[in-house]
C-alpha cells in the first residue's frame, strides 16, 4: 500500500511538523520514528529534540540559526534519505514487556461500566484486555507516558466525557483504541480498568522511562 | 543565603527548560517568561537561563541568612525588605542585609516575578535541567514547590554581584497589552470554518483555571468541526493554542508534548513572555502573524538581549547613567 509522501508545514515559528496521515498505523509510525532518528542524525543541523506521534514528527528548530524556508529545505533533504521501514508485521523493533495488572475495584474504578456500555461482564473486559499484545507507538503529553495500540472493537471506549483532575500514578486506562498507563499523578479522561505496581517512570533510572516505542506490551491480571 | 518563612502561592525553581526530552514525554518546563528570567539573570552577570526563582502572584517570605546580592524582573509583586522599609522595584538588582527578610506585599503588575541570586539557585540538574517539573516530581527543589524551611543557596558567593544595576528601559515590556501575534495553524484538523476569525475577533478573558499547563481562556464557543473527534495526538509547543471543549487553551511550559485536540495556532515565542504575566481575569487579543513575522520579532528579541546585556556591563553601576 503506498502512502502520499510526507507534508511538511510550520508549526508556530520554531518547529516544523511532519505530517505522515493514517491515524494508527503501524507503518506510518515505524516511518514516523525512523524519520526522527535520521533528524536526530543530522547533528549539525538547527534541530531540537524531535517528537515522533502516531502518524506525525513534529521538529523544533533554532530560529535564530535558520529562518522557515530553510529549515524546511534541510528538513526535506534530511527525510529524503529515509527509506520505507519494513512493513513484516512479524519483524518487530522492541523488547516484550509483561506489565502485572490488579484489574477493577477502587483499583479500575471504570471497570463496570466499560463492561455495562459493551453489554459485557467485567470478568469479560479483564480477559480481552489482558488477552492482548499492545504496541508502543509513541510517548508523550506526560513524562513516560506511552500510547498503547490497539484495543480490541469489544473494548474500544471513548474518553469519559469529565476527565478526573487526579488519577493515581499506575492506573491503567482506555480512550477509543488505545490503552496506557498513567506514570505519575495526573489529571485525565482515559476509562479506568485497573492499576498497576510496575514503575513506569522514574526520572534517576536509565533510561527513566519503562516502554520504548516498538516495545511490546501484555497486562497480566494478578489478585488485588 | 534564604531560608524559607512561608513559601507563597507556587515559588518553584526554573531555569531556561529541558528541552531535550520531549520524545519521552517530559514537558520543557523552566521559566514561563524566558525574558525576565535573562532579565534577572543578566543583571547579576548570569548566564541568562541559569535556575532563578519563579515566584507566581502571592510571593514568599524569605530569611536573609547571609548578606547577599538579588535581582529581580518581571511582574511587580510588591518586594520589599520590611525591617528597612525599602521597595524593591524589578529590573533591578538589590542588596540583602542577614536578619532582614524579603517579602512581597502583593501584586501590582503583571503574574510572575523572578528571583536571581549571583550565579543562580544551587540545584541538581535532572535531564540536563534544574528546573522543577512539577507534574514528574523532579528537579529543582525535590521536584516540588518551595516549602517553610527550603535553603535557597547561590551558586557563586552571596556578594557576587553589583546591587543598584538598573534594566535599561526601551526593550520588549512583557507587562504590555499589546495584542499577541498567533501564527494560525496550517493544518487546519478539526477546526470548524471561521474558527479562527472568531478568535481573532474577540477579546479572551483570562481564566482562574490557569497554571503553568497553559492559560485558559474565556469567551465566545468556538466549535470543533465533527472530524475533531477522530484526531490522534501530535506534537505541541509551547504557545499552542489547542480547542478543546471547555474553550481555547494557550499552551506554556508545563504544557504536555502531545496533544489531540484541534490547534488554531501558536503564539509567535516573542509573545509568550506576555501570555506568561497575564493574570487570572486579564483580557488578551490576539492578531495573526506569519512565521517570518514572528521570527523577525524573536531575532529583534535576542538582539536586544545582547545589546541592553552589553551596555550594562560596559557602563558599571546603572545609577550614574539615570
Amino acid at each position: 500500500m503506498s502512502r502520499p509522501g510526507p507534508r511538511i508545514v510550520p508549526f508556530g515559528d520554531a518547529a516544523l511538523l511532519v505530517e505522515l496521515g493514517g491515524g494508527i498505523d503501524i507503518g506510518a509510525n515505524r516511518l514516523a520514528h525512523a524519520m526522527a532518528a535520521a533528524v536526530r542524525s543530522d547533528a549539525a543541523g538547527p534541530w531540537g529534540c524531535p517528537v515522533p506521534a502516531y502518524d506525525s514528527v513534529l521538529v523544533p528548530y533554532d530560529p535564530l540559526e535558520v529562518d522557515v524556508a530553510a529549515a524546511a529545505d534541510r528538513l526535506t533533504g534530511v527525510l529524503a534519505g529515509v527509506g520505507a521501514p519494513v512493513e513484516d508485521a512479524d519483524h518487530e523493533e522492541g523488547p516484550f514487556i509483561k506489565i502485572p495488572v490488579r484489574y477493577g475495584g477502587a483499583d479500575g474504578p471504570d471497570l463496570e461500566e466499560v463492561a455495562a456500555l459493551h453489554g459485557s461482564t467485567p470478568a469479560r473486559v479483564i480477559a480481552i484486555h489482558s488477552g492482548t499484545v499492545y504496541r508502543v507507538f509513541h510517548l508523550g503529553f506526560a513524562p513516560g507516558f506511552s500510547y498503547l495500540a490497539s484495543v480490541p472493537a469489544e473494548i474500544v471506549t471513548p474518553r469519559r466525557a469529565t476527565p478526573r483532575t487526579r488519577v493515581p500514578a499506575g492506573s491503567v486506562g482506555i480512550a477509543g483504541l488505545q490503552t496506557g498507563v498513567y506514570p505519575v499523578v495526573m489529571p485525565g479522561g482515559w476509562n479506568l480498568i485497573g492499576r498497576t505496581e510496575a514503575v513506569l517512570w522514574d526520572a534517576r533510572r536509565d533510561p527513566p522511562a519503562l516502554l520504548r516505542p516498538g516495545a511490546h506490551v501484555r497486562f497480566v491480571p494478578v489478585g488485588g | 543565603m534564604f531560608e524559607v518563612v512561608d513559601p507563597g502561592a507556587l515559588s518553584t525553581v526554573q531555569d531556561g527548560g529541558r528541552p531535550g526530552h520531549l520524545d519521552l514525554g517530559v514537558p520543557v518546563s523552566g521559566a514561563c517568561d524566558t525574558w525576565s528570567l535573562a532579565v534577572a539573570n543578566l543583571l547579576l552577570d548570569n548566564p541568562p537561563d541559569a535556575p532563578a526563582l519563579e515566584i507566581t502572584l502571592a510571593g514568599p517570605v524569605l530569611a536573609v541568612c547571609q548578606t547577599g546580592v538579588i535581582a529581580i524582573a518581571g511582574a511587580d509583586l510588591g518586594g520589599e525588605v520590611p525591617e528597612e522599609g525599602r521597595r524593591l522595584a524589578p529590573g533591578s538588582s538589590h542588596r540583602v542585609t542577614a536578619g532582614t527578610h524579603l517579602r512581597f506585599e502583593g501584586v501590582r503588575s503583571g503574574l510572575r516575578a523572578y528571583l536571581a541570586l549571583p550565579g543562580g539557585i544551587a540545584a541538581a540538574s535532572v535531564l540536563d535541567s534544574a528546573s522543577t517539573c512539577l507534574l514528574g516530581g523532579f528537579g529543582g527543589i525535590d521536584g516540588r514547590a518551595l516549602r517553610a524551611g527550603d535553603q535557597l543557596l547561590p551558586v557563586r558567593g552571596p556578594t557576587a554581584g553589583e546591587a543598584g544595576r538598573r534594566w535599561p528601559a526601551g526593550g520588549p515590556d512583557p507587562l504590555d497589552g499589546a495584542p499577541l501575534r498567533l501564527i494560525p495553524a496550517a493544518d487546519p484538523a478539526g477546526l470548524a470554518p471561521g474558527a479562527l476569525a472568531a478568535i481573532v475577533d474577540s477579546p479572551w478573558i483570562v481564566s482562574t483555571e490557569s497554571d503553568r499547563v497553559g492559560v485558559r481562556l474565556s469567551g465566545p464557543a468556538i466549535t470543533a468541526a465533527p472530524e475533531a473527534a477522530d484526531l490522534v495526538s501530535r506534537g505541541v509547543v509551547p504557545g499552542t493554542m489547542q480547542l478543546p471543549p471547555g474553550g481555547p487553551i494557550i499552551l506554556l511550559a508545563d504544557g504536555p508534548t502531545v496533544g489531540g485536540y484541534p490547534v488554531a495556532g501558536v503564539v509567535a515565542r516573542a509573545d509568550l513572555p506576555r501570555v506568561a504575566q497575564a493574570r487570572p481575569g486579564a483580557e488578551l487579543r490576539f492578531v495573526t502573524a506569519s512565521v517570518a513575522e514572528a521570527q523577525a520579532a524573536w531575532r529583534y528579541q535576542a538582539a536586544v538581549l545582547r545589546e541592553m546585556a552589553r551596555r550594562l556591563e560596559v557602563s558599571g553601576p546603572w545609577e550614574t547613567h539615570v
